[in-house]
């Protein structure tokens, strides 16, 4: 299979990008691609995103609580258009009820500070790999 | 204080060589320190980073944090505020008072500083300089609090904000000159404010070593100082109200000596480069936060512990203010319990430890001697280095600070993974989630959203008169594209009921900026910020 591409973003004026920097990083080095389409985004503008560059997997950085109203409403956009592209999240303000909640709402997997790369990246290609396996279950 | 140890020995302000040879706190090049008795009558200014919701809580915040023995306030404002954007603009929304205080009027500059007694207390803020000074001297109207009398600080970034802190969407000459004419103002209204704080907290926080946050803090700080004394405005004029807000992470000795190397290339810098004369000019002042970086999400006490170790540190070192970096703050701004503990850390420090009873108590030592030299010489090389390749102007807006610090988030990232650098909690000494309960119900408390502000904003908006609002923001655009300076202006249109919103709005279409930099819908605006000019 080709290498997975990921599309990491940060939501509404979170600025902290510290770790959506080294979460590209974990993921070049694990042989991915990386679209890092950077700050302030919408829900909208990452699902466009997402879909034109053709992303397996989007990730959203977090580090306020607007994550709480906006990956929802992400998840929501990208079923609206009828993207089958996974969400993934991380950040170290998500708490494990957070989690839960945002798990509730749709995201496929939630990273916190407790969690490591390898935890990452094994998430990204199984992710991947179920997608392109509906993909060609679908065809 | 008593000057004297438990056991009855007597202490002296300050230790010199057996032989009373080289160098003595207060004196050229301020190695040991700005003053030869520092803390001989007052500790230094002890205050807390506070501000969440709107005006009136924020205010509430300070009226607590002084009843408990603060001596200074930060104020910090939230995202949208940072960001120059009003609660009701459509990517603000959910960011509304959650990480600082909403400031986007007049009304709420006077709501946040009501009662709050200037004449004892100096008032500091981590907001955009230009809005914070704006919104201090209108508050100081409000009280009849005479602005000659004004003590307080705001901080400036103008070269680096854009790449790893809350970004303006302002053109970096354009930063530069609203960073000049806030010193410029003061150097003729406010003689007592500190109008230019060089804040290297914020750009190192993304990973920065103390060498090169201190020569990226340098380079910026003597490209505004050559701009304002081309400007014409003469140094000592000005230079006694610079500063210099430092980061202090956990390499303690490091940290120690890159204040005194600070202090000492500072003086050099002022007297040998720039000609001042006056000792208030050449002697630098430092205030400090303890690093926010280096605290952990995962057992969120060992943060009291780090705060403890740098705020001892930067004693040690002798800065003039210090704010300790909150045990939540992986998780948020500080809470009140944070607040008290942060405060009460400085008060043990200061009380019981008698830590600033002497100045510079580790100058003579071998080791901090050595390491002070070396680091000096390193911030110099690397200041050397950066201003041999381009204008620092030119470099920003090329986009050479912003590699600098994704290389350096980057690294620091790697060096934590790696195990480089132990970080107990994350790295090593873990423990089991769901052990790791100790003060973690504290620290992950959150502050909701102020929806309710954002309402009174629009509300506001739509209530307000138009037409002293609209001339105002003419006369903020006509300003930007003439040479006058930008701070009366800005307190004019905020005087007019206009907002930061459609200050930075109106100063970007003066510009020839695209109005929305998001490109969203621009929020309930009846005034039109954006066809003004």
């Amino acid at each position: 299979m080709s290498r997975e591409l990921v599309a990491l973003a940060i939501m509404g004026i979170d600025q902290h990008e510290n770790g959506a920097i080294a979460v590209a990083r974990v993921l070049r080095e694990a042989q991915m691609k990386v679209a890092y389409l950077g700050k302030f985004h919408t829900p909208d503008s990452v699902a466009e995103k997402a879909i034109s560059e053709g992303a397996d997997v989007v990730g959203i950085s977090c580090h306020s609580w607007e994550y709480m109203r906006l990956v929802p409403q992400l998840v929501e956009k990208l079923k609206e258009r009828g993207a089958d592209i996974p969400v993934i999240i991380g950040g170290s303000v998500i708490t494990p009820e957070d989690g839960e909640k945002m798990r509730e709402a749709g995201v496929a997997a939630v990273f916190t500070s407790a969690s490591d790369s390898e935890g990452l990246i094994e998430c990204v290609r199984a992710l991947s790999a179920a997608r392109e396996k509906r993909r060609s279950v679908d065809s | 204080m008593k000057m004297q140890t438990r056991s009855g020995v007597p202490l002296q302000h300050t230790y010199l060589a057996p032989d009373g040879a080289g160098e003595r706190p207060g004196e050229f090049p301020f190695t040991r320190g700005r003053l030869a008795n520092a803390h001989a009558h007052t500790a230094w200014i002890q205050r807390e980073l506070s501000g969440e919701g709107n005006g009136q809580r924020s205010n509430a915040q300070i009226r607590y944090l002084l009843e408990h023995g603060q001596t200074g306030i930060d104020v910090i404002g939230d995202a949208p505020t940072q960001s120059l954007l009003d609660p009701d603009h459509p990517l603000a929304r959910e960011a509304v008072g959650t990480q600082g205080v909403s400031l986007c009027r007049k009304q709420d500059f006077l709501d946040l500083f009501e009662g709050v007694p200037f004449d004892r207390v100096s008032i500091s803020s981590s907001a955009p300089a230009f809005l914070a000074l704006s919104g201090l001297v209108l508050a100081a109207r409000e009280a009849k609090f005479p602005l000659e009398r004004l003590r307080g600080s705001i901080l400036h970034g103008p070269l680096y904000t854009e790449d790893c802190s809350y970004a303006w969407h302002l053109p970096v000459d354009f930063r530069v000159r609203l960073a000049l004419d806030c010193m410029e103002f003061c150097s003729r209204h406010m003689p007592k404010f500190h109008a230019y704080v060089e804040d290297t907290y914020f750009f190192s926080e993304s990973g920065l070593t103390p060498v090169e946050e201190m020569a990226l803090g340098f380079v910026q700080l003597r490209h505004l100082v050559r701009k304002l004394i081309a400007r014409g405005v003469a140094v000592d004029t000005f230079a006694p109200r610079i500063a210099l807000l430092v980061n202090c992470g956990m390499d303690f000795f490091e940290e120690i000596a890159k204040i005194r190397a600070t202090r000492r290339l500072y003086a050099k810098m002022m007297r040998e480069e720039f000609g001042a004369t006056n000792p208030r000019s050449i002697s630098a002042a430092i205030t400090s936060h303890t690093s926010g970086l280096s605290l952990t999400a995962q057992q969120p006490v060992n943060n009291i512990v780090r705060g403890s170790i740098q705020a001892l540190a930067l004693v040690l070192a002798g800065v003039q203010a210090l704010e300790i970096s909150a045990f939540d703050e992986a998780y948020r701004t500080p809470s009140k319990d944070a607040h008290i503990v942060g405060l009460r850390t400085q008060q043990i420090l200061d009380l019981e430890a008698g830590a600033a009873k002497v100045t510079d108590p580790l100058g003579g030592s071998y080791f901090v001697e050595a390491l002070t030299d070396e680091l000096e010489r390193r911030i110099r090389a690397r200041i050397d280095e950066i201003e041999a390749i381009d204008d620092p102007e030119a470099l920003s807006a090329r986009g050479f600070f912003r590699d600098v610090f994704h290389q350096s988030m980057e690294t620091a990232q790697l060096a934590v993974e790696k195990g480089d650098v132990a970080l107990i909690g994350v790295n090593a000494h873990t423990l089991a989630e769901e052990d790791d309960r100790l003060l973690r119900d504290v620290a992950t408390a959150k502050i909701e959203t102020w929806h309710s502000h954002t309402k009174e904003i629009s509300q506001f908006k739509r209530q307000r008169e138009p037409a002293p609002v609209r001339a105002a923001l003419e006369r903020v655009a006509t300003a930007v594209t003439g040479s006058e300076n930008l701070v009366p202006r800005v307190v004019e249109a905020l005087d007019a009921s206009a907002t930061i919103g459609e200050i930075a709005t109106t100063m970007r279409h003066a510009l020839g900026m695209p109005p929305d930099i998001f490109d969203q819908a621009p929020p309930g605006d009846p005034i039109g910020a954006r066809h003004v000019a």
